[in-house]
């Protein structure tokens, strides 16, 4: 589902972001994508829907290589992945319904495909009773469940999650990995880039470890850190302040 | 279905949002094109006037107040018999000081240095063709008989409304140009505007897929809108100053001159559709270009 073969990424020929990943993702897997800030993990996912272009290196989603991917063809490709994101990406003017009705307004699909998609995705997440509220209204829990059922509303083959409990109590986001984590079962591919060491180490999925943009650990039913990289290392943990 | 109520939705909501400034690109497209139509029409105009005094035009042969009526005769008849000329009107000079004092009605003092005396009898002279060439060939060949004062064709005057036609045209159009550029600057940054307060739905739109051209839609068809109503507006006020221009000709004795200069219903329809036009391509122009360049991020 997802390929990076040897991908680096440079930004404005200075920081190395990514260097040299080689990785596979199956269709159906779950998957933490961890390290520290800075590490690449952004990168990757941001590589991933073509909002960056690789520097050297290929990478195919969805069985596409997107380094031949036609930019007018970039949109399409966004349909088969939902993106979701720290600081939730809501519309403030708009409900509850109204922000995820918009994801299938915007790529043309039908009114009536609409009508029955959004009712449908919000009880999935739980918040069939909010569907009028704003997002202001709601807690920082609930709106990233609305931004789940937006990235999830189309079905998409691939949900990338760029640190979505970021924002949140350690309650919520177990409450919200394991929305993801029901998501993923209905056979979506699903990367969660995350520094939550709780989520990861309870979740025991397959864990890729990032440090200053190289591939440290690939491991199937991994913790957030082990023996190869422990929290201890010098640029691993968040706030090290020792850290070169 | 849908995407017809998405588009008109949100364009609505950005003309909503941002109307001092889309009143300002209506009105800067309204006023540029107006210019568009006033040229046209004005173009239009002094064509058929100068078309009907070039088709029916006449010229006059001045008399020396002196001439022999003998010589009078002669050329009385020289003219009557020719074989380019179809017809032949004498004018005395009593007939002459008749003709302007009606001219000078309403200024008597001025009627009072007019003596009929001073005023030549003249003969007027109707060709059979009304080709340009051969009405000159015609005022030049009675310019040298005797007892002739002068001979003047309408040429002179033809040529120097012409000009002036020309370049109150040109004027007009270089006014119109420049107008058109602010409007199309203005319309830019109103449609910036406008995409710089949905740079949030715009993301969004990005990130879950919608095409560019779908993301662009909305503020181009308020670009289009702009220019469309600034358009009719234009058109309006156009037909507005054609309808005010030709009362104040056929009103006043003093532009009497120019009643011969009216466009057509067929030219005035020609005049709205190029206005209307003209402004939906500027609102095209000024937003096309706001899309291209504040859209791909």
């Amino acid at each position: 589902m997802i390929r990076f073969d040897n991908v680096t990424k440079i930004y404005k020929g200075e920081t190395r972001a990514v260097n040299g990943v080689t990785l596979n993702i199956e269709k159906g897997e779950f998957v933490f994508l961890v390290g520290p800030s800075g590490s690449g993990k952004s990168t990757m996912l941001r590589l991933m829907t073509c909002e960056e272009k690789v520097t050297a290196g290929d990478i195919h989603v969805a069985g596409k290589d997107l380094s031949k991917l036609n930019s007018w063809r970039v949109p399409y490709l966004r349909r088969n992945i939902g993106s979701v994101f720290q600081d939730f990406k809501l519309l403030p003017n708009k409900t509850v319904y109204q922000n995820v009705a918009f994801a299938l307004e915007v790529i043309g699909r039908p009114e009536n495909v609409i009508r029955t998609q959004v009712p449908a995705i919000l009880e999935l997440v739980g918040l069939e009773d909010k569907h009028r509220r704003f997002p202001d209204e709601l807690s920082g829990g609930e709106q990233q469940r609305v931004s789940i059922a937006r990235a999830f509303v189309n079905r998409p083959l691939i949900l990338l999650a760029d640190e979505p409990t970021g924002n949140l109590d350690p309650d919520t986001s177990e409450e919200l990995t394991s929305l993801l984590d029901r998501i993923n079962r209905t056979g979506t591919t699903v990367v969660m880039a995350t520094h939550d060491r709780t989520i990861v180490d309870r979740m025991r999925r397959r864990v890729i470890a990032l440090r200053q943009g190289e591939l440290v650990r690939d491991e199937q039913r991994g913790a957030y850190g082990s023996e190869t990289d422990s929290p201890e290392a010098p640029g691993v943990h968040p706030v090290d302040g020792a850290s070169p | 279905m849908s995407r017809i109520r998405y588009f008109a939705r949100e364009t609505w909501t950005n003309i909503r949002r941002n109307l001092t400034l889309t009143f300002a690109a209506i009105l800067t497209v309204a006023v540029g094109v107006m210019l568009v139509g006033m040229g046209l029409m004005a173009g239009y105009a002094s064509g058929n006037a100068l078309d009907r005094w070039e088709g029916g035009v006449q010229f006059e042969v001045f008399l020396n107040p002196q001439i022999d009526p003998s010589q009078l005769d002669a050329l009385g008849i020289e003219l009557q018999t020719h074989p380019e000329i179809d017809r032949i009107e004498f004018f005395s000079s009593e007939e002459a000081y008749g003709l302007v004092s009606q001219q000078m009605a309403d200024q008597p003092e001025l009627l009072a240095q007019v003596s009929p005396e001073a005023l030549p009898a003249s003969y007027r002279v109707v060709p059979r063709s009304v080709e340009a060439e051969l009405i000159e060939s015609l005022a030049a060949q009675f310019r040298q008989r005797p007892g002739v004062m002068s001979v003047q064709t309408g040429r002179e005057e033809v040529d120097a409304i012409r000009t002036w036609f020309t370049s109150f045209q040109g004027i007009v159009l270089l006014l119109s140009i420049v107008l058109s550029g602010a409007s199309v600057m203005l319309i830019f940054n109103s449609i910036r505007v406008a995409m710089f307060a949905r740079r949030r739905e715009i993301e969004v739109m990005k990130l879950v897929g919608a095409t560019n051209s779908f993301i662009r839609f909305p503020f181009m068809l308020e670009g289009m809108l702009h220019g469309l109503i600034g358009g009719i507006i234009g058109a309006i006020a156009a037909g507005a100053l054609r309808g005010h221009v030709e009362g104040l000709f056929s009103r006043s004795d003093i532009l009497a001159f120019f009643r011969s200069f009216v466009v057509t219903s067929d030219q005035f329809t020609t005049v709205v559709i190029v206005t209307v036009i003209a402004g939906v391509l500027v609102g095209m122009i000024g937003s096309a270009f706001a899309a291209s360049r504040f859209l791909d991020v």
